[in-house]
């Protein structure tokens, strides 16, 4: 019996060591993985130590207090206005070309699984990893300068974002309306329309609010690289170290998205 | 009689006062939608500049990706992955004490630091990664160090966030047996907390990593390191084909992390 309880102890405490030194060698790898980081990237170490000081001035002198009467004077009003229009615009057009593509990526409901269901996948996985500001800036290179570029960054966006959330939500549906309806002979477009579409309209009404939402984060600062919208005044600031109106602009941008965030969840609770 | 007349007429399961307010919807969204068109792409773009179709259709011909740019975009490939692992460790340790401060049912003084907590959380899932980076560029100077703070100062909210309506919704069980045996705060929350709420912060945390591989590789347009710097070089001197190299690493590479974290995630969740 008492030996019992040894064995168990001895267990116990051979776990335990083994435990310890699991963690040990995992923070000794981390430290090393850390040092060998800080040589590939070439961080200055006096910098890291020098950063609280100087971020916190930033901060504090040349960020605060915001310049709100720039921020809301009427250009700047204007921009923003411009970047709804964006976010709206581009949501609008990219939803509907989602619309079929999530429909040809969903393994359940695809009409054509040999061609269209890749190919509808490999446009929402591309379109998914395309960060929008590459994007925006090659479109910028094709299309000029404007409003219309970032739209067109929004619209893939939206393709990466929506299609592969409504593609997921249409995987999940109950097959038996869409046999049911499929028995009446109807035509595939005609199943879509009667037999899917009604179970998919919540979740897809909700990812569409969602992604306009997400939109209109992104839109905010596409005019960076002259693709319209507000952040182009953002730019504008810092390039002439005019900081306090730079944080004036940081905060329309915070109060946008916060608006469009609650708004966002408003109409999903209330609807969906 | 009537009845016959208007189920003539049209659906009876549908009654007119919902169509009319369907159709009027539908008109005014078409209209918001026209004029939004109009105003962006017809008065917005300077077509001028554009150019013809043929024009614009060699600028997207000469966007076909350069694959001998390639070998020299790795460096900053792994430049990007490593700025966003160590950003996202630093979010990960810097949403500790938000959400200890964010979570309603933890936090210390509810009048007080709870608006604090949820206002940090606000303010760094509201601000875009390029506004936290051209911040910390102004401050720090060039470089990935500003790029890594950026990309942890854009996660912590989303971190803390999470963690702090999972630490909201636990189960109070464990927790009093813990008081039970006399045990303070810390351990309470080591014991009680930590356990219950471990796996979807690391979840979490794996699926912010995937994300902030994403965020990285734009940090360099502003200067704050990775392939972002490389892509804006060359889409300056007008070097399309490089340019689209670089986003071709950049889709390669966020592809490949998706799907690690997925795999990751989904071996975390079922054993």
């Amino acid at each position: 019996m008492g030996d019992g309880i040894t064995a168990v102890r001895q267990a116990y405490l051979h776990d335990r060591r083994v435990g310890r030194f699991v963690k040990f060698a995992a923070l000794l790898s981390l430290f090393a993985f850390g040092f060998w980081s800080i040589d590939v990237l070439q961080i200055p170490i006096d910098r890291v130590l020098g950063m609280f000081g100087r971020v916190g001035n930033m901060v504090w002198q040349r960020l605060l207090p915001p310049d709100l009467v720039y921020a809301t004077s009427a250009s700047v009003i204007y921009a923003v206005l411009e970047t709804i229009e964006m976010s709206l615009l581009g949501s609008f057009i990219g939803t509907l070309i989602t619309l079929p593509l999530a429909w040809f990526a969903a393994w359940n409901l695809t009409p054509d699984r040999v061609f269209l269901y890749p190919m509808a996948r490999l446009i929402i996985v591309v379109s998914r990893s395309l960060p929008s500001l590459m994007a925006a800036m090659l479109l910028v290179a094709v299309f000029g300068f404007g409003p219309f570029a970032g739209m067109l960054a929004l619209v893939v966006g939206t393709i990466g974002f929506a299609g592969k959330l409504m593609a997921e939500q249409a995987e999940t549906i109950n097959m038996g309306p869409v046999d049911a309806v499929r028995a009446t002979g109807a035509g595939k477009l005609k199943v879509f329309i009667y037999g899917i579409f009604p179970q998919l309209k919540p979740s897809w009404y909700g990812i569409v609010i969602y992604n306009w939402d997400a939109r209109l984060r992104s839109s905010t600062i596409l005019g960076f690289v002259g693709a319209g919208g507000i952040g182009l005044h953002l730019r504008e600031r810092i390039s002439v170290l005019e900081y306090h109106g730079a944080m004036g602009i940081i905060v329309i941008i915070i109060v946008l998205v916060v608006a469009s965030e609650a708004m966002s969840h408003f109409l999903r609770k209330r609807y969906y | 009689m009537s009845r016959v007349i208007v189920a003539a007429e049209g659906n009876p399961l549908r009654d007119r006062g919902t169509l009319l307010k369907r159709y009027a919807f539908y008109a005014v969204v078409l209209c918001a939608v026209t004029a939004m068109g109009v105003h962006l792409i017809v008065f917005g773009t300077d077509w001028g500049r554009m150019g013809t179709f043929a024009d614009v259709f060699g600028i997207i011909m000469n966007l076909a990706p350069s694959l001998a740019f390639m070998p020299k975009i790795i460096g900053p490939l792994l430049q990007t992955l490593l700025m966003a692992f160590w950003g996202t460790l630093l979010a990960v340790l810097l949403s500790i004490p938000v959400f200890y401060l964010a979570a309603s049912n933890i936090t210390p003084y509810m009048m007080l630091t709870y608006p604090l907590g949820r206002g940090l959380i606000v303010v760094s899932r509201s601000t875009h990664e390029i506004i936290f980076a051209l911040i910390y560029v102004a401050a720090l100077g060039l470089g990935p160090l500003p790029g890594i703070l950026a990309l942890a100062s854009r996660s912590v909210g989303f971190m803390a966030k999470t963690t702090a309506e999972a630490i909201e919704n636990i189960d109070r069980g464990p927790i009093e047996a813990i008081e039970a045996t006399g045990a303070g705060p810390i351990k309470r929350f080591l014991f009680g907390v930590v356990p219950q709420v471990l796996p979807v912060f690391i979840g979490n945390a794996i699926f912010q990593l995937d994300i902030n591989i994403r965020r990285a590789a734009i940090l360099g347009m502003v200067g704050a390191g990775g392939i972002g710097l490389y892509f804006a070089e060359q889409m300056k001197i007008y070097e399309y084909g490089n340019a689209s190299a670089c986003v071709l690493g950049v889709v390669l590479l966020v592809i490949i992390g998706e799907f690690v974290s997925n795999r990751v995630r989904t071996k975390l969740i079922s054993g």
